[in-house]
């Protein structure tokens, strides 16, 4: 925590006096020294609805941008590990530009996340695949969820998930994930991906 | 297959420009020295401070190679890189995405362009206003359950009974009084918040959500941009200022999610003023549901109140209105399971929160009466209450409201039971008590989201505010003789 700048450390502290107010249901679990994944993306691609799923926990879902305005943390088992798994505002880019964006870069600068899951809206793949792009350029263990596949496919989009997976050089997971669909491949991939780190 | 991410170079400059950036980083940070350049080369002021509290003789020569670099190209290094990156982001999709012909409905996509035009969005938003809030929140919930719960369960059964209990088993009178009769703990704070509110606002939230999850929102944001766009707001603040007739502590918040500290502000005073929470829109809702005229006369007098307000409000507070930029999420059929487990989530959330302050509102209101206090305050309410032609017994509706707006309108809805007040009365006292104070978590929110000195001024304004309007409302309507 060393080379953590005084103006993250004020903002991290900010925002944890803020928790719990409010009628939107938040989540805060002892995440210490579990391993821990962080889920980021643009607003409303189902960070949330992942999160729930992944943790058993409930915070509040809606189909508009923006309802994440502070940060989950919920414990959650996936194979053996039990991980630390936190919920994030929406961010566009690793450059911040409004107050929930910022909170969301200050714990990729600060958590030291051991996996970093970016959720992104399959249908707007291109508009989505900067952000992966940054978060790989910033070294940190990526792996990519496609989700909300359904409507993706129901406006004629087929991707093709293994060449992206292998031009990426990342592992790539499709989802839906209200339907629960597709989360058993991405708890699959998480534990592969503990695997290789150990 | 070769694996474009790992072998992708920004251009020459920029390339050149990382490299002796990450060379005159010394320290070790959680995301790579890479991105650490690429972000000051894009004058990330957050992270030069980060690299000034670690490492300070760097920041000079990185400086000085980002001025460099700056040079070199007629665009903002920000600009060039997004591009870049871009470029590169769309050579992945079109490699992986095929583009096959639509297996979607139309239904969906026409349904949407109807929300957002003026021509049809008005319509359908007046129609989703009467069903759900009017007929569903208003009659079902805050009428038929309301009036079960309270006027048959408590009234006949369980308060007479708590009464009898209570004069049989304790000897003194103000104990008696702490725990039932007209203040008691028992007959008025959990009546009011078990029998009143909550199913009012259960009621609420579960509309809420389904407009939530279906996605009607933002297109609503749409609909009314330009008309926000007049008071100085975006399309965007419709999302908090929605939020905030469910619940004016949460879109105090989420009023974060606005770009410019004005829109925060002009965002946080409309909240507090002009904005009903759920359990006070409930409440007013079931007050004017017997009266269709006066509801109709309290909505548009909260419209031109918050449109006027808002106007003043821009155009005091300096600043330049904001782009209008957001998401539109298609619209979805909504889940049954996420809007049960979101309406419990929520009215758990609120009964926890507000039984207690039922419960002590009750308490300080006994200790109140005990005192004289009570009497007091009353008294110096009731002449203000007189201007606005309502009988003295609305004046305790107001102290209770300085407590919590929904307490107020709880008592006013308690008051118009008995009969005691006519339609313009209604009227009056739901439009002066809408614009109140708002509720003690809310003013704490605002402390916290705007600061002391923003939030005490707000209040400061908003009380003698509240009670001129509803004054001059009441000499309106009688001199015209609407109502």
């Amino acid at each position: 925590m060393k080379n953590t700048g005084t103006a993250i450390l004020r903002n991290k502290k900010s925002a944890a006096d803020r928790e719990g107010a409010g009628c939107h249901a938040q989540v805060q679990q002892s995440v210490d020294h579990l391993p821990k994944i962080l889920l980021v993306g643009t607003p409303n691609v189902g960070k949330s609805v992942i999160f729930n799923k992944l943790t058993g926990a409930y915070v509040t879902v809606s189909n508009y941008p923006g309802t994440t305005v502070e940060v989950s943390k919920g414990r959650g088992r996936i194979g053996d590990t039990v991980y630390g798994i936190i919920d994030t505002p929406g961010m566009y880019s690793m450059m911040p530009i409004t107050e929930e964006e910022r909170v969301t870069r200050d714990l990729l600068l600060t958590e030291d996340p051991d996996l970093v899951i970016h959720v992104t809206d399959a249908k707007n793949l291109e508009r989505m695949l900067p952000m992966t792009l940054q978060l790989c350029e910033s070294g940190l263990p990526v792996i990519l969820v496609l989700n909300v596949m359904d409507e993706a496919e129901s406006l004629g989009l087929e991707i093709n998930v293994r060449k992206l997976e292998s031009l990426l050089g990342i592992p790539v997971v499709p989802t839906v994930a209200a339907a629960n669909k597709g989360l058993d491949k991405l708890k699959e991939r998480i534990r592969e991906y503990g695997k290789s780190a150990a | 297959m070769e694996n474009l991410l790992h072998d992708f170079r920004y251009n020459e400059n920029l390339e050149e420009a990382i490299r002796r950036i990450e060379g005159l980083l010394k320290s070790a940070y959680r995301i790579s020295k890479r991105q650490i350049a690429l972000l000051l080369l894009q004058g990330d002021e957050q992270i030069e401070q980060l690299v000034d509290a670690s490492e300070p003789d760097s920041l000079q020569g990185i400086k000085q190679v980002v001025k460099e670099t700056r040079e070199k190209f007629d665009q903002p290094l920000s600009y060039v890189i997004a591009l870049e990156r871009q470029e590169l982001a769309s050579r992945i999709a079109a490699d992986v995405i095929t583009q096959k012909p639509k297996k979607a409905s139309r239904v969906s996509e026409v349904l949407s362009r109807l929300t957002i035009q003026p021509l049809t969005g008005i319509p359908i938003l007046l129609l989703v206003l009467y069903l759900g809030f009017y007929k569903f929140v208003g009659e079902l919930g805050a009428g038929t359950v309301v009036d079960f719960l309270e006027g048959t369960l408590f009234e006949e059964y369980i308060n007479p009974w708590i009464n009898g209990l209570v004069e049989a088993h304790i000897p003194w009178k103000p104990l008696q009084e702490l725990i039932a009769m007209e203040y008691g703990v028992l007959t008025l704070g959990l009546r009011y918040a078990v029998a009143i509110i909550l199913p009012i606002v259960g009621f609420f939230f579960l509309v809420f959500s389904v407009i939530e999850d279906s996605g009607y929102l933002p297109r609503l944001a749409l609909l009314v941009d330009r008309v926000f766009k007049k008071i100085g707001l975006s399309g965007r603040a419709v999302i908090p200022m929605t939020l905030g007739f469910g619940c004016g502590t949460m879109a105090t918040m989420v009023s974060r999610t606005l770009e410019t500290k004005r829109e925060k502000f002009i965002a946080t005073f409309l909240l507090a003023l002009a904005i009903p929470c759920s359990a006070q829109l409930g409440v007013i809702m079931a007050l004017l549901s017997s009266h269709p005229g006066a509801m109709l006369i309290w909505l548009l007098f909260m419209v031109v109140i918050f449109l006027f307000i808002g106007f003043l409000t821009a155009k005091v507070v300096p600043g330049t209105p904001s782009n209008f930029y957001m998401e539109v999420p298609p619209l979805r059929m909504p889940k049954l399971g996420n809007v049960l487990a979101k309406t419990f989530s929520r009215m758990q959330w609120y009964f926890v929160e507000i039984l207690p302050l039922f419960l002590l509102g009750s308490i300080i209101i006994w200790l109140g009466n005990l005192t004289g206090v009570f009497n007091m305050l009353l008294s110096l309410v009731e002449p203000i209450v007189r201007l606005m032609d309502l009988p003295p017994e609305a004046a305790e509706s107001f102290v209770f409201g300085f407590f919590r707006r929904d307490y107020g309108a709880a008592g006013l809805y308690d008051l118009s039971s008995t009969g005691a007040l006519s339609p313009r009365q209604l009227v009056v006292a739901a439009a002066s008590l809408t614009l109140f104070v708002p509720c003690v978590a809310q003013f704490t929110m605002m402390i916290k989201e705007r600061g002391l000195k923003t939030a005490a001024g707000m209040a400061a304004i908003i009380f003698p505010f509240a009670f001129l309007a509803g004054i001059l409302l009441n000499a309106l309507l009688k001199f015209t003789g609407v109502l």
